[in-house]
């Protein structure tokens, strides 16, 4: 790690997608203390194997990594008894993410709909939230997204359709219960 | 095109991930069929609804500075910390900050804020019952002078359309907590909002696409107003929307 070009070029094609690499975490873990954790361990193993990165896209790259590191965090954490129920406790709400940004009273407007889709979504099975979080919030392509999880792109784009309808299927639902 | 194969790869035509022989075949199925056109709409709100309100979570400064200090053992300097801790950082204090520190430590957060901000007046736009245009036209000669006595500027009205870009109207609009001028323009199905708005600063910073939350969106700056063109069309479409738009 003394070698300080080698650090500068690991800096700016890998930790510029940190962000991504935390919300990835943050979706994957449900849970901030295990992200944070998962994020560093990604990092440092990032940086252990940067001169084996293969390929043109750094971020995909990255994400791969991040993505095991938040597999082994749950493991280990199983395996220590730290699991918890994945719920909004843990997990923050959206309005977490949001209250910075807008004022309170359009916070409260919206609160209601968006803690439903965010509910949603984090109650996905894994392997359909991590396609749909990669597709709609990162803006990845089928191709980058079937080298992060490892399954061919068919399997992307069938993994993504059935993840939407649950999640359509579930908005759906909740309407009509809120509505009736 | 039967419905059943239409059905079958919706999700890669939304995505944009089909060829565009493939995509021409399924849009002549839509203007048949009433049905998987409906699919396709309800696929696309969900789509915006995600984008919109599912949070994103960006790397909390903890992170970085134990990264930071595990990657930089030597130069720990823990005195920087509240400098781009604070909400309210400016954005000069945030980019003194990101340059000292180096470039993975980020964005100044203002910059950050303001392209959320671009999202969320993106976003709002496209709502079902919201205001897409105050005034609509396809004839920046009527375009422009609505403008005239509502914004603090004169902003920029192209006539792109032998491009591909339909001009759509304008409207006065918010990015933040600042006024600006949005002008809509319609690639195929989808729309494009160039906002505008004063930015004593920038005095022509060129042309950078990046992402946000899923949406493509491309900044650049002359003259003393800053540009941000974003869609939900892909990215190349809104890279050369951009190129046009931008050039002086």
């Amino acid at each position: 790690m003394d070698d300080p070009a080698t650090l500068r070029r690991f800096e700016e094609s890998v930790l510029v997608h940190l962000d991504a690499a935390y919300n990835l975490a943050r979706w994957l873990t449900g849970d901030a203390a295990a992200a944070d954790d998962a994020v560093q361990e990604a990092s440092l193993r990032a940086f252990r194997f940067f001169h084996q990165m293969e390929g043109p896209r750094p971020k995909a790259w990255f994400m791969a990594i991040v993505r095991n590191a938040c597999l082994d965090e749950l493991k280990e954490r199983r395996l220590r008894g730290l699991e918890e129920a994945y719920d909004e406790a843990v997990h923050g709400t959206a309005d977490e993410a949001r209250s910075e940004l807008e004022p309170p009273e359009a916070a409260l407007v919206r609160a209601d709909d968006s803690r439903q889709l965010h509910a949603r979504l984090a109650g996905l099975p894994s392997e359909y939230r991590e396609v749909v979080v990669l597709r709609e919030l990162e803006g990845l392509a089928y191709k980058e997204i079937a080298a992060i999880v490892g399954v061919p792109i068919g399997t992307v784009m069938s993994r993504l359709s059935r993840g939407r309808d649950l999640l359509q299927s579930r908005v759906v639902d909740a309407r009509r219960r809120s509505s009736s | 095109m039967s419905c059943a194969r239409t059905r079958q790869v919706l999700d890669a035509y939304i995505d944009g991930e089909l060829d565009p022989a493939t995509v021409a075949e399924i849009d002549v199925h839509f203007v048949s069929c009433s049905v998987c056109a409906g699919l396709r709409e309800e696929r696309r709100a969900l789509s915006a609804q995600i984008r919109a309100e599912a949070p994103y979570y960006r790397v909390p400064e903890r992170v970085r500075l134990a990264l930071g200090r595990r990657l930089h053992p030597e130069k720990v300097r823990p005195r920087r910390a509240p400098a781009w801790s604070l909400a309210g950082a400016l954005a000069a204090a945030g980019a003194a900050a990101g340059l000292l520190v180096g470039v993975w430590l980020g964005h100044p957060p203002a910059e950050d804020l303001l392209l959320d901000e671009v999202v969320a007046s993106h976003v709002a736009s496209l709502t079902p019952g919201s205001k897409l245009v105050d005034v609509g036209s396809s004839d920046r000669h009527a375009v422009k002078p609505w403008f005239a006595g509502r914004s603090e500027f004169a902003p920029l009205v192209r006539d792109l359309s032998k491009d591909g870009f339909e001009l759509v109207g304008g409207r006065l609009d918010r990015v933040g907590d600042r006024q600006a001028a949005a002008v809509v323009y319609r690639i195929r199905n989808h729309y494009v909002n160039l906002f505008m708005w004063r930015a004593p600063s920038g005095m022509g910073e060129p042309m950078t696409v990046t992402q946000a939350r899923g949406f493509p969106l491309a900044t650049w700056s002359a003259a003393g107003i800053r540009y941000a063109a974003i869609s939900d069309v892909q990215q190349s479409d809104l890279e050369r929307f951009a190129r046009l738009a931008s050039e002086p």
